[in-house]
């Protein structure tokens, strides 16, 4: 018997074990990566989104400070349409600003120059001259009413305000745009703190008013489409969103307007910066899971190889009893199925080897009751003959291999002597008794003595033998041709029927028992006297003699042939006075057709004998 | 559970003992000897049958007895076919009190016990049976058993 080829146990736990947790950790690497990305970017968002409001909170306090300072020579510009005492005064300290200009549109669509305040004389004409684009600027700030500009990429800003003084009685409307240079160095630092947050103060075209170097007077849509800058709801004052920027990387993005014209201060990180954590997160889980799963396999593999050599020191056990060897024992100590099943499998090799010495035993045993059945049939006569006048006809059945019932007719000076006795039980040690009994009648038939006397021998040799463990009911009846006599003696055995031809088929009165003497059975005692009477016959008399088997014949539905129907056999099968060959057999075949093959419970002994006409 | 059962009751001379089940090879008598009492009653209605083994046994028992006047009540008709056939089953000291007799009706098969009783149903003189048996429907009812093998202890 070939191992199957296969996968192997060890092999198979090792998958299983390596797998299962493999896929475990994988679904959860997954899900917790989701969640904890979800969550980082949620966190990232909210702190960029706090340094944003908090960098166009300060932009907006610093812008309207240097306004608010410039605000008194404003005021006395529109009293006096020119910068006097109060304005110089500006200078007196230090302060922000640098230059004050009031421009006034005229008609023709052009701007004129109507006075200039500096802090240092001319500057105003050096740093005015290069600003690029200012008739546009100024047409701006006229549409706007309020502008910020950083012209040259450091700290100083314009400030662009359009102040309109209503029409009165006497003076008409007037519409005067100041410009008002400030230097705003902490509203710069803030803006290029270095890091991986990109912070940019714009206007709503993306120009860069502040921001890392570099950067400043650049239009960050360039670098990075921020949808939130076409939005011109002022009720939205912050938010957030995900942005792509121009090499294809994600950006998170956060932002808060000012309070100072519609200035956005903008924070940018990447995605990718900010989920860092995460990618640390999956970095160190995976070499969790490398390591968890090489000591899993590891596990695994002491794991199977404990079981597998158990259960190939099994297999190899169960290759050696298919082999025949039913002495083989498997030595496992695991305390656990395997070590059970080792055990199991070493009670049932030591029971198959107990069932096998058995049926050796019984084999052997068998082949011995064959012989001693062999033996016995030598015991038992032919079952028809004719004897002296005498037709004899019988028939036996043992209930095992050996019986306990004997039989026997035999001729002795021109007698007929008829034998029939029954050994307590059956089989064996009944079957030996029998033995007995026909090794003594064997003497006895030389000794040419009564009935009687038969028995008193016959008892001495099964006492002899039996010592009163086994006991023998015993028949044994003496035909006289000459004198048509029948003289028995009985050893308490069934009572032979006797029945007369008549006229009319014989009817149950018409049996009579020859039980007119009865002595004790054979081997109860030692000594044991018998009697005997003597009967005389006719012509055509029969006589049954049998064992209390027959009634007992059971049917497959272990029902008993019973007393009665073997009466009503015994009537039937003699109805028209057959040969007592014919009537055995019919006999015969009335209980063989109600036992239908069933196992006899008790040995089956009866035969007949008839007085023919001489 | 065993399959027999014996229960002997000695008041003085006396013993009452009832005996049931089935007697065969595992009947065990050891334990209820019989010795001692000068009057012993069996009462045997309850016994289902008896083997050739238990006959052995039993008559082993029963001479336990000695010379006490033994009577056997309410046999069945497998005491009675032992008492007739074997001869020590009913010791020589002992009578039979009463004893059934098995009736049926052929045609019905219907059966029946009837209680023969001594100074009855019979006496050592014969047997003076009940002129009718019949069964439930009335219908007449004839003896199962053949009588001069059946009664023939009787006589003894």
């Amino acid at each position: 018997m070939a191992r199957k080829a296969g996968l192997s146990i060890r092999y198979k736990i090792l998958l299983l074990m390596t797998t299962l947790p493999l896929v475990i950790l994988a679904v959860y690497l997954f899900v917790a990566v989701g969640v904890f990305e979800n969550d980082k970017v949620a966190y990232v968002f909210e702190s960029s989104s706090s340094v944003a409001k908090t960098m166009a909170s300060q932009t907006t306090t610093d812008l309207e400070s240097s306004l608010t300072s410039a605000k008194p020579a404003l005021q006395e510009f529109l009293s006096y349409e020119r910068f006097a005492t109060i304005s110089k005064g500006l200078f007196s300290a230090d302060g922000p600003i640098q230059w004050i200009a009031a421009v006034r549109e005229r008609e023709a669509g052009d701007f004129k120059e109507l006075d200039v305040l500096e802090r240092n004389k001319g500057t105003f004409q050096i740093e005015w001259r290069d600003v690029a684009g200012t008739s546009a600027m100024l047409t701006e700030l006229s549409e706007k009413n309020r502008l910020v500009i950083v012209p040259f990429r450091d700290d100083r800003v314009i400030l662009g305000e359009k102040i309109v003084v209503p029409a009165t009685e006497t003076t008409p409307e007037k519409t005067t745009l100041f410009l008002i240079m400030a230097r705003v160095p902490n509203l710069v630092q803030v803006y290029q703190t270095p890091g991986q947050t990109e912070n940019f103060l714009v206007d709503q075209t993306g120009r860069v008013l502040f921001g890392p170097a570099g950067t400043v007077g650049t239009n960050v849509q360039d670098r990075v489409k921020l949808p939130f800058l076409q939005v011109n709801d002022a009720q939205t004052k912050q938010g957030t969103d995900e942005v792509t920027n121009s090499a294809g990387e994600p950006l998170l993005a956060s932002y808060s307007v000012t309070n100072f014209g519609r200035l956005f201060a903008v924070s940018l990180v990447p995605k990718r910066e900010a989920l860092k954590a995460v990618d640390t997160l999956i970095r160190k889980s995976l070499i969790f899971f490398a390591v968890l799963i090489c000591v899993t396999v590891i596990v695994s593999l002491l794991a199977a190889s404990n079981l597998t050599s158990a259960l190939t020191d099994l297999y190899q056990a169960t290759r050696k009893v298919a082999e025949g060897r039913f002495d083989i024992r498997v030595n496992i100590s695991n305390r656990d199925e395997v070590g059970s099943l080792a055990d199991s499998f070493n009670a049932m090799a030591a029971e198959v080897s107990r069932l096998m010495a058995e049926t050796a035993e019984k084999a052997r045993m068998e082949g011995e009751l064959k012989t001693a059945q062999t033996v016995q049939e030598t015991l038992f006569p032919a079952p028809n003959a004719v004897l002296q006048g005498l037709r004899v006809a019988g028939f036996y059945e043992p209930a095992s291999e050996c019986g306990g019932d004997w039989w026997h007719y035999c001729e002795i000076n021109g007698k007929v002597y008829v034998w029939i006795g029954d050994a307590t039980g059956h089989g064996a040690p009944a079957a030996l008794i029998t033995s007995a009994a026909k090794s003594a009648a064997t003497i006895i038939e030389r000794l040419d003595v009564s009935p009687s006397k038969a028995l008193e021998l016959l008892n001495r040799s099964v006492f002899e033998v039996s010592r009163g463990r086994i006991m023998m009911t015993f028949f044994l009846g003496c035909y006289d041709p000459q004198k048509r006599t029948f003289t028995y003696s009985n050893a308490s055995h069934e009572a032979p029927f006797l029945i007369s031809k008549a006229d009319q088929p014989p009817k149950k009165k018409d049996l009579v028992p020859l039980n007119e003497v009865n002595s004790p059975r054979l081997g109860q005692a030692r000594d044991t006297q018998f009697e005997e009477v003597t009967i005389e016959l006719k012509e055509g008399d029969r006589i049954l003699l049998y064992t209390d088997g027959i009634p007992d014949i059971h049917n497959p539905e272990s029902q008993s042939w019973g007393e009665r129907e073997f009466i009503k056999g015994i009537l039937s099968s003699n109805k028209d006075y057959p040969s007592v060959d014919n009537a055995v057999q019919t006999l015969v075949d009335q209980f063989q057709d109600y036992r239908k093959g069933a196992p006899l419970i008790d040995d089956i002994t009866f035969f007949m004998i008839q007085v023919e006409a001489t | 559970m065993s399959k027999y059962e014996i229960k002997v009751e000695k008041a003085g001379a006396n013993a009452n003992v009832v005996v049931s089940g089935v007697i065969d090879e595992d009947a065990d008598f050891k334990p209820y000897d019989l010795s001692g009492a000068t009057n012993i009653d069996l009462h045997l209605g309850n016994i289902k049958s008896i083997n050739s083994c238990g006959i052995r046994e039993w008559i082993k028992w029963i001479g336990t007895a000695g010379a006490a006047k033994v009577q056997y009540h309410e046999c069945p008709k497998i005491i009675v076919d032992q008492i007739n056939m074997v001869q020590g089953f009913l010791p020589s000291q002992g009578s039979v009190i009463s004893f059934y007799v098995p009736y049926y009706n052929d045609d019905s098969g219907s059966e029946k016990n009837v209680l023969f009783k001594y100074g009855q149903e019979f006496t050592e003189n014969g047997v003076k049976a009940p002129e009718a048996v019949t069964d439930e429907s009335g219908a007449p009812m004839e003896m199962d058993v053949v009588e001069a093998k059946y009664f023939k202890f009787i006589k003894k």
